[in-house]
């Protein structure tokens, strides 16, 4: 068998390829991931976060607050700060120590504000950009330095949170010791700042009215459509065809005349009556309609039921997963429907607000809280999350059918 | 079809309607038809201003001609008379309907309903656990019974959402308004046209009018068909003609219109803003399309291989989708913002990260994605790119799921490269759905709204210089800022040809598809 070392190596040669690639395609897949779930992560943290926190640089992922801690009775800020053995929690015991700004004669960049009292005069001196400088030595805690006073100035002494030790820095400049704590409270202050339980209320009513109403139409429509005869029908099913492509914009003028002239202008109503039917959902009904076997209501026919009772009775408990396709497209589209709400319901009528109107409305006006606008997204997302995460497949399935269409 | 025609004979002769009430009704709606045509035609108790009245004066006078001649049918039961007189019954008890709840303030009565909603929606969550018992049937050893828990429990959560929410106070509100004469006038004559409609499609009018089967059946389809075409024509086929005979006019909303005929049309070829706002969109698309496409395809042909763990990946792709273009925006937004946001951040680490590779001295671009007129429109199409990603690779992988397996199996044989398969046989046979997305794609790309209008507020959504201005966003700020809805009419039709014209070019390259493949 001279062959058998180059079929071992080809398939060891196949198997290298196809853990390469397997391992690059995971590879880019996750790299999408990340930047599709990125935003969302971040909207996540920055619903639980203070607002300094949202502005802080260099911007960090997670919640952060300053430290306290408690010291005799009273809460103190808690600072981070070296005692020799690296960064360490400390708090301030006393503020306005004299001190000096010292400065290293080898490393002019290097400047240490430090307590007089822990220098002495050296009386010698250094010159420094063309200054004469005294020097001193100077106690540091890693220890002892000849370090030019460079001019006076405060410090605070710091007291180590888990010892004894004590170190000196300028308040002011002290870098905080942070915790990573979520606000949940910042979602009930939204709530209650914009009455978006209201906004949310108002868009779950309209939703439900709107995929309600939506179905029943189009499982009429379609039914009509697939299956009854009347003169006129295949034209009709044309120019609902034809009306699917019709951009809504081109609408947005008359219905809002309608809705003035019929008096109906800014009310939850005008974002749910006129929205109680869809050309494509009838679409979609009369395709499933069609496909179904026509012996199925034969019988019924010759019992003598009528056609309203075969079609709730035969072809609708059929058609759950159409209907189910149906639900999710229209879900989404009145959930997340903006522009027809922004044309409808005045900016002075929070009552009548949908999510999206007080979202927008929101992220004008919360420049200096983010953390409550990110509150607030994450609110409006969670219905629609919850519902794909039991209905995925309805969601994709609605994406396949429009590009079968 | 003929099979179905009822073999019984009739249990019932046509003596059995009362055909002599019948009649009566068919002059009432005819004297009534009559008298509506002359009071709108001559504005005698009913105005109605402008073009409308002769539409409505037309459609009143049709229906008065059709009521005069259902006299004559029913008189002489021929089965014409049976589906005209359905029709204008139906017509009387919808139009009595809608009548009788707009003066009792029902449409806008959802409002307060949305109030007392606002306090009980917590009770809806009785019918969800409803649902979710109806979803384990299938797993109990009794399948029936636990359908029926869970029907009532859906049910007892709807009762009890309703009547907290005041449905009985309701009641008696919507009760005592009917003693208003603009009410119960109209409830009377819905209920009453509404029990004749009910009358003449019963199986003994059937009989009576001697309608066959194929007769009966266009009644049927009206019917079923009607709660949509009344919809269609009210909210969809009349305002679109309105909208054409708006862009013909020079209006401001409120005041009586005047026809300009192209005036408007012929005005946006010079209209400066609007021409920046068409170069803005072609830009954007031009970029955007792509960027949400081309990446969505590779991604669909990974995601369709069948390893583990890509179901995850194809819902986390998905979510962007899902969240609604407002929150992503405002999300974005953040993101981009210049001093602070993480995509400026991240170009400053990435910058450091290749400068101490290379060694080379780098200033890492700071952007002001939101104000920066150069950039503003990039901004644009990264949120866009970003959320319209996913759903065009769920769209590319329905496609790939489409194609005949053994063609990979074949190529496999013939130790064809994951990249050459792709290559030859999955790009070529996903044409139909590349021609889709892409259109799909454009088409939303061209309607751009939302996303600058969210970025950039609270300055005008133009953006710095007119950068972000789209062609919707110049007919919004037309129509309901500046009170231009003739011309703003006129944009909203010209973008509207321009998607016509790229939709028909989808359904040219479709066809060329379908002649290549057969």
């Amino acid at each position: 068998m001279p062959d058998a070392p180059t079929q071992q190596q080809d398939r060891r040669r196949r198997l290298l390829r196809t853990i390469v690639g397997r391992g690059g395609a995971y590879l880019i897949l996750i790299g999408f991931a990340a930047i599709m779930l990125f935003p969302f992560v971040y909207m996540a943290t920055g619903a639980v976060k203070t607002p300094s926190d949202t502005f802080r640089y260099p911007p960090k992922v997670l919640p952060r607050v300053p430290l306290v801690a408690e010291i005799d009775g009273e809460e103190r800020e808690v600072f981070s700060l070296d005692f020799g053995s690296g960064e360490e929690r400390a708090v301030l015991v006393e503020t306005g120590v004299d001190a000096g700004l010292f400065v290293d004669p080898d490393d002019p960049e290097r400047a240490v504000p430090w307590p007089l009292e822990l220098a002495t005069e050296t009386g010698s001196s250094v010159n420094m950009e063309g200054e004469s400088l005294p020097t001193y030595e100077v106690e540091l805690v890693a220890g002892t330095e000849t370090l030019a006073l460079q001019r006076n100035t405060a410090v605070g002494r710091f007291q180590q949170l888990d010892g004894d030790g004590v170190t000196y820095a300028v308040p002011r400049t002290a870098t905080p010791a942070e915790t990573i704590e979520a606000q949940w409270g910042n979602f009930s202050e939204v709530i209650g700042l914009r009455d978006l339980d209201r906004a949310l209320t108002n868009t779950m009513l309209v939703t439900i009215l709107v995929v309600a109403g939506t179905l029943f139409t189009s499982i009429m429509g379609g039914y009509a459509f697939a299956r009854v005869r009347f003169p006129g029908r295949d034209k009709m099913f044309l120019a609902y065809l034809g009306s699917i492509m019709i951009p809504f914009i081109v609408l947005i003028i008359p219905l809002f005349q309608l809705m003035v002239g019929l008096g109906w202008v800014n009310s939850i109503g005008s974002l749910v009556w006129p929205f109680l039917f869809n050309a494509y959902g009838t679409f979609l009904m009369r395709q499933f309609f069609i496909a179904i076997p026509k012996d199925l209501e034969e019988a019924a026919f010759i019992d003598g039921a009528k056609r309203g009772r075969i079609l709730w009775t035969i072809f609708v408990p059929l058609s759950w997963p159409a209907i189910a396709t149906l639900a999710t497209f229209m879900f989404l589209y009145a959930w997340n429907s903006f522009i027809w709400p922004l044309v409808s319901i005045n900016v002075a009528n929070a009552d009548n607000f949908v999510l999206t109107l007080a979202l927008q409305q929101l992220g004008g006006t919360a420049g200096e809280s983010p953390n409550l606008l990110f509150a607030g997204i994450v609110l409006s997302v969670l219905v629609p999350f919850t519902v794909f995460a039991f209905a995925q497949r309805y969601f994709v399935e609605n994406v396949a059918t429009s590009g079968i269409k | 079809m003929d099979t179905l025609t009822p073999t019984r004979t009739p249990e019932v002769s046509s003596q059995d309607l009362p055909l002599a009430v019948m009649l009566g009704w068919r002059i009432i709606v005819a004297l009534g038809l009559i008298a509506a045509t002359i009071a709108v035609a001559f504005a005698v108790g009913i105005e109605v201003e402008g073009t409308l009245r002769w539409v409505f004066t037309a459609a009143l006078a049709i229906s008065s001609a059709l009521a005069v001649l259902s006299i004559q049918w029913t008189r002489t039961l021929i089965h014409r008379g049976r589906a005209v007189g359905f029709f204008l019954d139906y017509l009387i008890a919808v139009g009595g309907a809608f009548a009788m709840a707009q003066a009792a303030d029902l449409f806008v009565g959802l409002d307060t309903a949305a109030a007392r909603f606002n306090e009980s929606a917590l009770f809806l969550l009785i019918t969800v656990v409803g649902w979710f018992i109806g979803g384990f049937a299938e797993r109990t050893s009794n399948p029936a019974l636990v359908r029926r828990i869970s029907r009532s429990t859906m049910a007892a959560g709807l009762a009890v959402l309703l009547i907290s929410m005041g449905l009985l106070p309701g009641l008696l509100e919507f009760a005592r308004r009917l003693t208003g004469p603009s009410v119960f006038i109209p409830l009377v004559v819905a209920l009453i046209a509404g029990y004749s409609a009910r009358l003449l499609w019963s199986d003994r009018a059937a009989r009576a009018f001697n309608t066959d089967q194929r007769q009966a059946e266009v009644l049927d389809g009206f019917f079923f068909v009607s709660p949509n075409l009344i919809g269609f024509l009210t909210f969809l086929a009349g305002p679109l003609l309105v909208s054409l005979f708006i862009s013909f006019t020079d209006w401001d909303g409120l005041t009586e219109a005047s026809f300009v005929g192209l005036e408007n049309y012929g005005r946006l070829f010079s209209d400066s803003v609007f021409l920046t706002s068409l170069r803005n969109i072609l830009v954007f698309g031009l970029v955007a399309v792509p960027a949400s496409v081309i990446p969505g395809l590779f991604l669909a042909a990974l995601l369709n291989s069948k390893l583990p763990g890509m179901k995850v990946f194809r819902a986390i792709y998905f979510l962007p989708s899902i969240a609604g273009v407002v929150g992503v925006t405002l999300i974005w937004k953040n993101l981009l913002n210049a001093t602070v946001g993480f995509v400026n951040y991240g170009i400053l680490r990435v910058t450091e990260l290749f400068g101490s590779i290379t060694g080379a001295e780098l200033e890492a671009a700071q952007p002001l994605w939101i104000s920066g007129s150069s950039v503003a429109l990039f901004s644009v199409m990264i949120v866009f790119a970003w959320q319209q990603l996913g759903f065009n690779t769920v769209l590319f992988l329905a496609g790939m799921q489409g194609i005949d397996q053994s063609l990979y199996e074949a190529a496999d044989i013939d130790g064809a490269s994951a990249w050459n398969r792709f290559r030859s046989i999955t790009v070529p046979l996903l044409k139909p759905t590349t021609v889709f997305v892409v259109t799909n794609a454009t088409i939303l790309a061209l309607q751009l709204f939302n996303e600058p209008f969210i970025l950039q507020a609270p300055s005008p959504p133009n953006g710095p210089n007119n950068s972000t201005l789209s062609p919707v966003i110049y007919l919004y700020q037309n129509a309901f800022q500046r009170f231009r809805q003739g011309y703003a009419s006129a944009v909203a039709w010209a973008l509207f040809a321009l998607i016509f014209a790229i939709t028909l070019i989808y359904f040219a390259r479709q066809d060329d598809e379908g002649v290549l493949s057969a």
